[in-house]
């Protein structure tokens, strides 16, 4: 049995309701955490996540701030010990040629709804909290054709290392996970955008890192467990790489 | 996987924690180190030199079972000016932490890739991050652990064998002097974490390391109290 380290402990997960979400929650519930699963609208797949973890589900926009700040206030919620921010909304495109409506959606969804799900839930925040930031290494490399994607997400290894400053006072830890190509429906989406089955798509990713592999949507969440641990107190404003030794990009 | 996993530097401080939290996590530890070990299988060695490391490893195997991985936290610290270091000062420091994790890491990578798995860790410093005055010595060696650890992971990733570090800020072990500089409260108040590292939190970090997602290589954990961020 996994060790109980966050039991008593109330989680948030943004974006709880497919892919890498679906697993912290699963994961810091697994280590005893009540969690808020938290998504754009309640699913019915939100809802069976939450009934499978004992948690709850939530639904709200991230980028609209009012609908935010209700949803996941203290009130709503009850105060968080650990606030994961998964929720990402991703686009590609030329530069120039970018839709600029669905830019600036990348970057208010990833960096401003992070903004937003970070005001309301603060102020309930207990001492020695826990705050873990999805970040991705696209937002340490930069990519082609990912200029929204990929500044909204260095925006966050930057908004981590502030808050891990600002925040020292009151004993909360805050870090980043910049994880590498994952298994996650995306993978499907960029297939179908290249024109290749799911498979090939893979296979071209995993050519291109050492371990010669994607990583598994569980791996990114074991750390995001080692982040909520509320002995860890001594790591704070960090960024980890989680990508197969891809090792092209540095914090 | 459970297995046997070499610590060196097991019998004091951050090792002597990894040592504990390893065995707890269900694996048998063998300690390396000058002093005796409180470990399943222990060996009095210097790491610095490669024909007793790579003997006490075959011995350790032999005794404990089949390898999991190895965590180089053997270590000594000193505060020189750069200018007061000597030759045989400057080379015992790189022999013992660049050396003495070439040495584990070459003992224990034919066996892991036989396995096709296995991890090893290397407790690198933040100083080989963040730098700093009056160590000069010892951030050159903790910053050249960094170098061969990225290239050990990228050279071996392919057969399944992850290798890490983990990069602590000043932490509370006999390694640093009850007079450091880093246990003055002037200096602690200008950590975000308001406090030393502990060994403990050390030893967490390597557990994940060790036992934890694979898909983690060629990555350093930064545990520093926030002094780099």
């Amino acid at each position: 049995m996994t060790e109980q380290y966050l039991s008593g402990k109330r989680a948030l997960v943004t974006g709880a309701g497919q892919g890498m979400g679906t697993c912290h929650a699963r994961a810091l519930a697994a280590r005893g955490a009540f969690v808020v699963c938290a998504d754009r609208t309640i699913t019915p797949s939100l809802n069976e996540l939450a009934a499978e973890i004992n948690g709850t589900a939530s639904g709200f926009d991230v980028c609209d701030a009012d609908a935010a700040r209700a949803a996941a206030s203290p009130e709503a919620t009850g105060p968080i010990d650990v606030l994961v921010l998964n929720h990402a909304y991703m686009s590609m495109g030329d530069f120039l040629d970018y839709d600029e409506d669905d830019w600036w959606r990348v970057v208010e969804t990833n960096l401003t709804g992070t903004r937003n799900v970070l005001h309301a839930v603060l102020p309930g925040m207990p001492e020695g909290s826990r705050i873990v930031v999805i970040s991705s290494e696209w937002g340490i490399t930069g990519w082609p054709e990912a200029t929204a994607y990929a500044a909204s997400k260095s925006g966050l290894v930057s908004l981590v290392k502030t808050l891990a400053r600002e925040l020292a006072p009151r004993r909360i830890a805050v870090n980043a996970l910049a994880p590498g190509v994952i298994s996650t429906p995306q993978l499907q989406v960029d297939a179908s955008a290249a024109g290749v089955p799911l498979e090939e798509m893979i296979d071209r990713y995993a050519s291109e890192i050492p371990a010669r592999r994607v990583g598994q949507p569980e791996e990114v969440a074991q750390a995001v467990a080692l982040l909520a641990d509320p002995t860890l107190g001594a790591m704070t404003g960090q960024t980890i790489q989680i990508n197969g030794a891809a090792l092209r990009c540095r914090v | 996987m459970s297995g046997t996993v070499i610590v060196t530097g097991a019998a004091s401080g951050m090792g002597r924690a990894i040592a504990e939290r390893l065995k707890d996590a269900g694996h048998a530890v063998a300690g390396l180190d000058l002093q005796v070990a409180e470990t399943a299988y222990s060996a009095i060695v210097d790491v610095s030199d490669a024909v007793s490391v790579r003997q006490a490893v075959a011995e350790a195997e032999s005794e404990l079972g089949p390898l999991a991985g190895a965590v180089s936290a053997a270590g000594h610290y000193q505060e020189i000016p750069f200018g007061e270091i000597d030759d045989a000062t400057w080379r015992r420091m790189l022999k013992v932490h660049l050396g003495g994790f070439r040495n584990v890491a070459a003992a224990v990578l034919p066996k892991l890739i036989e396995q096709r798995q296995g991890s090893i860790v290397v407790i690198s410093s933040e100083l080989a991050i963040g730098g700093g005055g009056g160590d000069a010595h010892y951030a050159a060696a903790k910053g050249a652990q960094l170098g061969l650890m990225r290239s050990l992971a990228a050279e071996y990733a392919h057969t399944g064998v992850r290798v890490n570090a983990i990069a602590p800020g000043p932490t509370d072990t006999p390694l640093l002097a009850a007079d450091s500089r880093w246990r003055e409260p002037a200096y602690l108040a200008t950590l975000p974490s308001g406090r030393l590292a502990t060994a403990t939190e050390v030893a967490r970090c390597a557990e994940f390391l060790i036992d934890g997602p694979e898909f983690v290589c060629g990555e350093v954990l930064n545990l520093n109290s926030g002094a780099v961020i």
